[in-house]
């Protein structure tokens, strides 16, 4: 028998996802928002607080950069991937664990 | 919430390394006779790192019209302390200096403070408070996660308002104009990413109460309550 208090947190996780999601579209249809990265709104503020164009600064140690936003992209998703395979595969180990000893 | 690399003054690159060292040295330490006790600590360890390595890879649109990423650090907090946290959450942030160029080595003891040190204490503040109480410990790992992430970004605008006072009004101006940016983006986030936290916790009740219980993140009753409001099973018979 499936109780709604047994899924309580599903629910709310659900309703809070879905609810962000409405008000992106919410936000994105009205006005212009570019939705680039507070990173870089954050950059171009010291800009304006300093007086220095954003180029201006150069970084103190040199450091690789993702030639594209594609390879940007694909480097993140690989970050994002090893995470969910390691996600994937603990939760499984522990799955498997307690299948086991359910058995024995 | 990475500061660019660059965009920090040298003389305020050391003083958030000058921070973040002795964090990342307690965390080794501690890591490492963690891992000597009990090698059973090594998947959840990894589940809070996977964590912190998939939200910080996503970056999420927020309200105010930019893009944010969670920080995730809540659950290593609660099951591991701070500054284990810090180690995690700094090869996460290495990771992202050394092959995304977002933040860089001069400004990363910066970026560690505010994600991985500043967050966090914020959010064990929390958990302290709330651990003893009856408060249900879902509700706890909410606000725990919620909490370590909207300070992170509330530290990165006070790390930015030191190093760039306003003309006008000196730092507490840059300091309301910075949380602007980075603080009032996040908080839908946060409250996401809470939701989304608690769970992940409820799933590693079920799944591994036992871990919980040996590393004392809550008490045997409180995990047994919130097993049996999640899942009708006796605990007496799951438990191996």
């Amino acid at each position: 028998m499936i109780q709604v208090r047994d899924y309580l947190l599903e629910i709310i996780t659900a309703v809070a996802i879905v609810v962000f999601i409405a008000l992106f579209l919410a936000v994105s249809s009205g006005g212009s928002h570019e939705f680039s990265g507070s990173d870089d709104v954050g950059s171009q503020k010291i800009a304006e607080l300093s007086g220095k164009p954003v180029e201006s600064y150069l970084p103190l140690i040199p450091q690789y950069e993702p030639p594209s936003g594609e390879i940007e992209s694909t480097l993140f998703a690989l970050q994002a991937a090893f995470g969910g395979v390691l996600l994937g595969l603990v939760f499984g180990y522990w799955l498997g664990q307690r299948k086991r000893a359910k058995v024995l | 919430m990475h500061i660019m690399e660059g965009f920090l003054p040298p003389e305020w690159c050391l003083v958030w390394w000058a921070v973040a060292l002795p964090f990342i040295i307690m965390g080794v330490l501690e890591l490492r006779a963690l891992l000597r006790k009990d090698r059973e600590y090594l998947p959840l360890l990894g589940v809070c790192g996977a964590f912190i390595f998939i939200l910080s890879a996503l970056k999420l649109p927020s309200v105010t019209g930019s893009c944010s990423h969670p920080t995730g650090t809540g659950l290593s907090t609660m099951c591991f302390g701070v500054f284990i946290t810090t180690v995690i959450g700094g090869i996460v942030l290495l990771f992202q200096a050394l092959v995304l160029a977002h933040g860089g080595l001069s400004v990363l003891g910066a970026n560690i403070v505010s994600m991985a040190i500043g967050g966090p204490i914020a959010g064990y503040a929390v958990y302290r408070l709330l651990k003893n109480t009856s408060v249900n410990i879902f509700i706890t790992v909410f606000l725990v996660t919620a909490v370590a992430d909207l300070v992170t970004y509330i530290i990165t605008s006070f790390e930015l308002a030191v190093a760039y006072p306003a003309q006008v009004g000196g730092i507490m101006t840059s300091f309301t104009t910075f949380f602007a940016i980075f603080a009032v983006t996040q908080v839908p986030l946060a409250i996401v990413e809470g939701c989304v936290f608690a769970l992940v916790f409820k799933y590693i009740v079920q799944l591994k109460p036992e871990i919980l219980e040996k590393l004392g993140v809550f008490s045997r009753d409180q995990i047994e309550k919130a097993r049996m409001a999640g899942e009708p099973v006796p605990p007496a018979e799951v438990r191996s």
